[in-house]
């Protein structure tokens, strides 16, 4: 299934943290959903997202298929620099890979 | 003869303790990969209760209930019009935060998240989640080995087919 969203990343620095924004184009189906003609929608679902600051793993989620449709995250990096690359990487039950990537300003 | 081992005898004995250390080096785990070691724990996502589910992700299902955490699920707090995106954030004062898992209680599979923390990370965590019907939505955080938990209820007018 083609996706035409994009994956999206945002990183702001404030009173010495860094807020990180994910919002990742994902479907998310639990293969418990129905199409219009009443046929299951075979799971499809993020299962592992990582986030990477200059090279250094700082975060790990694992999904299940609870997690929202187009899952998005929001979590605090303590510290940080204008510079900082942050990037994140995501891997789904189907073995389909998405990256993101963003300098910190 | 007596002197000189066959050297037959010596290569079995050598290829006999090779091969032991080896099967315990093996079972002890120390040479699975790594990738396979950070694997989906699909055990605790497919888990049908939520004591399955934390058993099978923390290794343990006791814990303290504990008003540390701030949670909040829904808004308006403990509601939500739309079960299939149900926003959720996780505070804490903890120090040491290692891993915060969200789960719903209603839910086919409770597990809906679980999140592995460095010390490089601060909270509030935020994410939004499906909630199948009315339910029990619970945090277990784990920080310096303890596990504390922390629930809320929530409303759900349209069941987010979770």
């Amino acid at each position: 299934m083609a996706i035409k969203a994009r994956d999206r990343i945002r990183a702001k620095l404030t009173d010495e943290q860094t807020t990180v924004r994910v919002l990742l184009a994902h479907p998310m189906h639990t293969g418990r959903g129905e199409n219009e003609q009443g046929e299951l929608i075979p799971a499809e679902f993020i299962q592992d997202i990582r986030c990477w600051r200059n090279g250094k793993e700082v975060l790990t989620i694992k999904c299940g298929t609870a997690t929202a449709r187009n899952p998005y995250f929001s979590f605090q990096l303590a510290g940080g620099a204008s510079g900082d690359k942050i990037m994140v990487r995501w891997v789904d039950n189907l073995g389909a890979k998405g990256i993101a990537e963003t300098t910190l300003s | 003869m007596t002197h000189q081992a066959d050297p037959k005898r010596r290569s079995f004995i050598k290829g006999a303790i090779s091969a032991s250390t080896l099967a315990l080096v093996a079972s002890s785990g120390l040479l699975l990969p790594r990738r396979l070691l950070a694997h989906w724990p699909s055990d605790a996502f497919t888990a049908e209760t939520v004591e399955d589910a934390l058993l099978a992700l923390l290794g343990e299902a006791e814990v303290a209930n504990d008003k540390q955490i701030a949670f909040k699920l829904g808004a308006p707090p403990s509601y939500a019009v739309n079960g299939a995106s149900v926003p959720v954030e996780i505070r804490s004062e903890l120090a040491n935060v290692e891993r915060i898992a969200i789960l719903v209680d209603k839910n086919p599979n409770p597990l809906a998240m679980s999140v592995d923390l460095t010390p490089d990370v601060a909270l509030p965590f935020k994410s939004m989640i499906k909630v199948a019907e009315d339910s029990e939505v619970i945090a277990v955080v784990r920080a310096d080995g303890k596990l504390y938990r922390t629930s809320r209820d929530i409303a759900v007018d349209i069941g987010g087919c979770a």
